[in-house]
């Protein structure tokens, strides 16, 4: 395998997520993912890469249970995944959405903190009123990704869009998790903005030994970014490998007829 | 033309366009109002339109010397004299009133001597003679509207109560009856049908069963208005659940939070300007629905309407109607800006 090294410590599993001939059919008959396999050592960013309606965003859902699998398994840190485990599993998974999915009308810190949602006690989420252990967190991660104190009692609507997926990252890593999932996570921003949140993410992520499962439409951003990028088409994946490995007959392959054929290709 | 070259802007050479840009009407727009203006003038003869028409072209030719007197003008005029002046002060035969001290009047108050003349038929001759007596009357010149302001902020804390009523009652209902909040689809019907039951009782009726049941007094007043109000509460804050943006939703859930949990920290903070304009509104309806349902007994300025109404005492009739309407107006501008405020 040309992964690089696992962070993980010593007695932990080095496979941090396994997929095993993973289907999901939709009820409209739509196949969006096929038999799909592979394992993700522990602290890898690893990119999913592939054109739009690929299985990119579904695969990375089923993983999180916002999508309930057809067949296959899937087992995170050696753990199967299944309808008894999915809760407490889903608090050492976070996700990074494409719109953010940030609440408007809440400000930074409550965002940020609302990722303790299954975490903290009832009455807590109730008022918002959040241990003090965890404000701090809050207020560390916020200026970890870039924000000012001033930032923290502004809403959502008077953000810029990298500012919101600051936000939504800062919220993804409120609790620890062992993985992250980021969907699309820089879809909606340009391009420079796009590599400066990718940049937050993969730092952050190797700062903490955070396993990132990522996806992008964007080939020179994987490139750029991947430990490994396994590209996708039509639910299967047609390339596993390191970003160097990735040639131009398999560029062509991904997104041949999808009308995103990229002109820049990585050296 | 080469396509591969971006088009440049030419005076000369311009392309032809042959699109086909839709006109705005059709001759289907016409037939449409048409049967409309029909349906309306079927309508019109229903509910006697041609008789408003009618009297109210009789009512102005009258004020314009056209005619000598008109119905509706003498109905109004009627009104006006009835109503107007309007009662503020409160009389009490000196007589009436137990241990009356005249050096310790109430605020404001005065004694006042007026000859009572009464006709009474003299046995005797069989004819009315008019015996006129001297009394004291103690004159409170703002007693009545005192009275009737009390009574107006009797009928505004019944209509608080039936707010907070309905706004209790309607929270389980709407969350119960969001369809995708809702634990199955039995509960969210018998949800469903609970609020438009409570919505389809008109307040006035609900209001008279109650009296009978609590009695006269404002319990009535504020149970009827409170159920009718959550009726409609429960059914806006429900659509509104159900119409809030999914994404924040998807990402609390991902994160493995309950229904209830992701309801508190997702769709709340995206409904609840909403749902503060829905709550005032069934706060300005209650007020002004308070006074009604007095009518039929339960409590508040209705109940004091009522009674003058059945006395002919239309000057008192008079005052309880300006304290309405500046009540009414005086709370949708406090509402105006309440909602300006919380809704930023």
């Amino acid at each position: 395998m040309n992964a690089p090294q696992s962070m993980g410590a010593e007695g932990q599993h080095r496979t941090m997520l396994s997929f095993n001939g993973v289907s999901k059919q939709f009820a409209d008959g739509v196949k969006a993912l096929d038999g799909v396999t592979f394992d993700v050592p522990r602290g890898e960013f690893c990119v999913i890469l592939g054109p739009s309606g690929s299985g990119k965003s579904t695969l990375l859902r089923t993983l999180n249970g916002l999508t309930p699998l057809t067949s296959g398994r899937i087992a995170v840190d050696g753990v199967e995944l299944k309808p008894k485990s999915l809760r407490s599993m889903q608090r050492r998974v976070a996700m990074v959405h494409q719109q953010f999915n940030l609440v408007e009308r809440l400000d930074v810190a409550q965002n940020v903190m609302s990722g303790a949602v299954a975490d903290a006690a009832f009455w807590r989420v109730l008022l918002k009123w959040y241990p003090k252990s965890l404000r701090q967190r809050a207020c560390d991660l916020i200026a970890r990704v870039g924000l000012d104190e001033l930032h923290l009692t502004r809403r959502m609507g008077e953000l810029s869009g990298g500012q919101q997926q600051r936000v939504g990252i800062a919220r993804a890593f409120l609790l620890n998790p062992d993985v992250i999932l980021a969907d699309e996570p820089v879809a909606s921003l340009d391009p420079a903005t796009s590599r400066d949140v990718l940049t937050l993410l993969r730092d952050a992520a190797r700062e903490r030994g955070t396993t990132v499962l990522c996806s992008l439409h964007q080939l020179d951003l994987a490139v750029d970014f991947a430990d490994r990028i396994i590209a996708m088409r039509h639910g299967s994946i047609i390339f596993d490998g390191r970003p160097d490995t990735l040639d131009r007959a398999t560029i062509a392959n991904i997104y041949e007829g999808s009308g995103l054929e990229q002109s820049r290709v990585a050296a | 033309m080469d396509m591969s070259n971006p088009p440049q802007p030419s005076l000369e050479r311009r392309r032809e366009i042959n699109w086909h840009l839709p006109a705005p009407y059709t001759w289907r727009t016409l037939v449409l109002l048409i049967a409309v203006a029909g349906l309306l003038f079927v309508s019109a003869r229903r509910v006697d339109i041609d008789k408003f028409l009618v009297l109210s072209g009789e009512a102005i030719s009258a004020q314009l010397g056209l005619r000598e007197s008109s119905q509706v003008g003498r109905g109004l005029a009627r009104i006006g004299k009835d109503l107007f002046p309007i009662t503020l002060s409160y009389r009490t035969d000196v007589n009436r009133i137990a241990d009356f001290d005249e050096g310790r009047l109430p605020w404001l108050a005065y004694v006042e001597t007026v000859d009572h003349r009464e006709y009474r038929m003299n046995p005797d001759t069989t004819k009315l003679e008019a015996t006129i007596t001297r009394k004291k009357v103690m004159v409170e010149p703002f007693g009545y509207l005192t009275l009737t302001v009390s009574k107006m902020i009797e009928t505004i804390e019944i209509a608080i109560w039936a707010t907070i009523l309905s706004v209790l009652l309607s929270m389980p209902l709407a969350y119960l009856g969001a369809a995708n909040y809702t634990p199955n689809r039995v509960i969210y019907a018998i949800a469903r049908g609970t609020v438009s039951l409570l919505r389809a009782i008109p307040e006035l009726i609900s209001a008279l069963f109650l009296v009978l049941a609590f009695g006269f007094g404002p319990v009535a007043g504020f149970l009827a208005l409170g159920l009718h109000g959550a009726g409609f509460l429960g059914k806006f804050y429900a659509e509104d659940i159900e119409a809030a943006d999914k994404k924040p939703q998807d990402a609390l859930r991902a994160l493995g939070a309950s229904k209830i949990r992701v309801l508190r920290l997702s769709v709340l903070p995206q409904v609840l300007p909403s749902y503060i304009a829905y709550t005032l509104y069934i706060l300005d309806r209650n007020v002004r629905m308070a006074t009604v349902i007095g009518l039929v007994g339960a409590g508040g300025i209705g109940q004091e309407l009522k009674g003058r109404y059945d006395l002919f005492e239309y000057g008192n009739v008079g005052t309880i109607l300006v304290v309405i309407f500046v009540t009414v107006f005086v709370l949708d501008q406090i509402s105006a800006r309440l909602r300006a405020r919380l809704i930023a």
